[in-house]
């Protein structure tokens, strides 16, 4: 069962989503689960696989502006990441902050 | 649209109750769920979640909405190209749009395409969001209220009034820069508005003012509805209106099967020391010059307009003191009777000269369609029925007999309440009879106002006097119509004699209106008649009455006395 505490515990900054939830701590997490569904989490690799980076970029900012709302700043900081280097459509291995952010969400996800 | 404008009257007293309505454009649901918890106890809440579900919404319900809150990333098209599309549809354009973004860039560009605000993610202080929604909602309501007196209902452009402020405060912003000042009209509107309905005119109206808004979105300038079909821009100088005036009527045409055609009146690099409204008084004049053109659709108001327009606005401000003067002289053409072996007078045409002290003989093709548009035609047309009349009289006096004479009577002659009481004062005044007078009434006045028109022929034939139906052909009367017309006699115009004899052979024009005059048996008169090849061969085809150079260009009345000794 996802918990407040657990979220903090994680990484995620609470206090600051909760301000944004209107303190409605239910709402929060009900939202942070509906997060982590995002299909953008498959698109973004699959885009980076099959080279297409606007494909990729699209999904990174559409993530990008999600995790920042819930303030899910571990996936926050490596999508961030990820969203600038494909603004710029950087040829460049994205593999390791593919996987951060893979892992993340995964060791989130653990937590329900 | 109209809806639209009525609610914007008011905003705040009628609607102060109730919800105004939001659109949010979101396809990430946890950025729209927050918006909805924020929002929903405020707002009544309309939610798109792709770029084609917001257009939709935008189309059906913009009567209702008072603010778009759009997320750029979507998944079936960019945030931006939505707002461009509210930007220049002038339907959408007057509802604020507030972009949700992460990004400082796309602030800057979406502010610079007309965005009226952004919000950016992760999302600020739901105070914050509320307050800069509330912000946006009233200056737009605040700013429709200004405009609903500013903006043409129809097409959503600037009306003409306010029209010429934002072009001077265009000026302000571009000194030094080359200016156009375009007029531009829909030839034969009033045709497309019978033939297709009042719902599909309204449609190319608006057609044409989007298209123009589009025209001139690239270049800079802006556009009004100057009145009816007629629309004014004012733009940046360029050199060729050939394109944009097609490009106008493609998109005015659009769905149409019919072709739209547009006519521009281009006032090239205007002088901005003249002010705004003759800027577009010369644009129009150009676009005049080609009003029954079927070839050209852009005309440039050029230095020969200019001297043709102080020519008649000198020949305006002469009229007056032309008339007391009696600086104008009524000639009399001859009409002959050709059904006879050897032709005989039946009549004449009263036709004014105007002997300019300064000018000399000014040509009734320069100064009558000049006063026709004007509103002098009427004091010119009475001092000509009053010169005819007292003519006939003396001619009754020293010759002992005279003929008829015709004398024009204008459309706006016809609209006289008093038309009838001076046409009978004038035969009273003069002891003459009513069939001394012939009233020469054009087609084309008939078919403006029929109803009204026969009605007044009506009453002035049942006094007596005879009515002749004036460049028959030229109008576009039903046959339908002339046979329940109160005429005695069809006169044929002048360019059906001139065209069956400059083209070879070309008589069926002639034929036919010869079919109809016998048909209401009515006699044919044929005026510009100048050979005697053209007067054997029209004797031939059983014309009646001819008129014109070949027997006697119009005299003064004492020379005119030849025919009637």
């Amino acid at each position: 069962m996802l918990s407040i505490e657990a979220m903090r515990g994680w990484g995620a900054n609470v206090d600051e989503a909760l301000v944004r939830c209107l303190n409605n701590e239910n709402f929060y997490l009900m939202l942070v689960q509906k997060a982590v569904q995002d299909q953008n989490f498959d698109r973004l690799p699959e885009a980076v696989a099959a080279g297409d980076l606007d494909k990729a970029f699209d999904a990174a900012h559409a993530l990008k502006g999600v995790t920042a709302n819930l303030a899910l700043t571990p996936i926050l900081k490596p999508v961030q990441e990820i969203t600038e280097l494909l603004r710029g459509r950087t040829e460049t291995d994205y593999a390791p902050l593919l996987s951060e952010i893979r892992s993340q969400r995964e060791s989130l996800m653990q937590l329900f | 649209m109209n809806n639209r404008n009525h609610r914007n009257d008011m905003p705040d007293l009628q609607n102060k109750d109730r919800k105004r309505r939001i659109l949010i454009v979101e396809d990430e649901f946890v950025n729209r769920e927050l918006l909805k918890v924020y929002l929903e106890d405020k707002y009544e809440l309309v939610i798109a979640e792709t770029g084609t579900q917001a257009l939709e919404a935008l189309r059906t319900q913009i009567d209702t909405l008072s603010l778009v809150l759009l997320d750029l990333n979507l998944p079936d098209m960019h945030g931006m190209d939505i707002l461009r599309e509210i930007k220049k549809d002038p339907e959408l354009n007057r509802i604020p749009v507030i972009v949700l973004t992460g990004d400082t860039e796309s602030e800057v560009e979406s502010l610079n395409t007309g965005a009226s605000d952004f919000i950016s993610k992760p999302y600020p202080r739901v105070e914050v969001i509320m307050a800069r929604i509330r912000r946006s909602i009233e200056l737009s309501e605040n700013r429709d209220l200004i405009r609903g007196t500013e903006l043409d209902q129809l097409t959503g452009l600037y009306n003409r009034e306010y029209f010429y402020r934002y072009a001077e405060q265009y000026d302000l912003y571009h000194q030094g820069e080359d200016t156009d000042a375009l007029v531009v009209d829909i030839s034969h509107f009033h045709l497309i508005n019978e033939r297709l309905g009042k719902a599909c005119a309204d449609g190319v109206l608006r057609r044409t003012g989007g298209a123009l808004l589009a025209a001139v979105k690239e270049s800079g300038g802006i556009v009004c509805r100057r009145e009816a079909d007629t629309f004014q821009v004012y733009c940046p100088h360029r050199e060729d209106y050939e394109a944009f005036a097609e490009e106008i009527a493609a998109a005015a045409g659009e769905g149409l099967k019919a072709r739209v055609r547009i006519r521009v009146g281009v006032y090239s690099r205007v002088d901005k020391t003249l002010e705004m409204e003759r800027r577009f008084d010369r644009a129009k004049s150009a676009a005049d010059t080609i009003r029954n053109s079927f070839s050209a659709s852009v005309a440039v108001y050029d230095d020969a307009l200019r001297e043709k327009e102080v020519e008649e606005e000198r020949l305006l401000d002469d009229f007056p003191e032309a008339l007391i003067q009696k600086q104008f002289a009524v000639y009399f053409q001859p009409k002959f009777d050709i059904r006879q072996p050897k032709p005989v007078l039946c009549g004449a045409e009263a036709l004014v000269r105007w002997k300019h002290p300064e000018k000399g003989m000014v040509s009734p093709g320069v100064f009558v369609p000049l006063f026709e548009r004007n509103g002098l035609v009427r004091d010119l047309d009475n001092y000509v029925w009053r010169e005819a009349a007292a003519q006939v009289r003396r001619w009754k006096d020293t010759l002992g007999h005279a003929v008829p004479v015709s004398v024009n009577v204008s459309r706006i002659d016809m609209l006289d309440p008093e038309l009838t009481d001076t046409l009978r004062g004038l035969v009273e005044d003069n002891g003459l009879d009513y069939g001394d007078l012939h009233l020469e009434i054009t087609e084309s006045a008939y078919t403006e106002d029929a109803k009204q028109i026969v009605s007044v022929v009506s009453g002035l034939r049942e006094l007596g006097f005879r009515i002749e139906m004036d460049d028959f052909g030229s109008g576009y009367s039903s046959l339908n119509m002339i046979s329940t017309l109160p005429i005695d006699a069809l006169k044929l115009d002048m360019m059906f004699i001139r065209t069956a004899f400059s083209e070879k052979g070309n008589m069926r024009m002639i034929e036919i209106t010869l079919d109809i005059s016998r048909a209401l048996n009515v006699p044919m008169i044929a005026e510009g008649v100048e050979t005697e090849e053209q007067m054997l061969a029209l004797k031939k085809m059983g014309c009646d009455i001819v008129q014109g150079y070949y027997f006697s260009k119009p005299v003064p009345a004492e020379e005119f006395e030849r025919f009637l000794i």
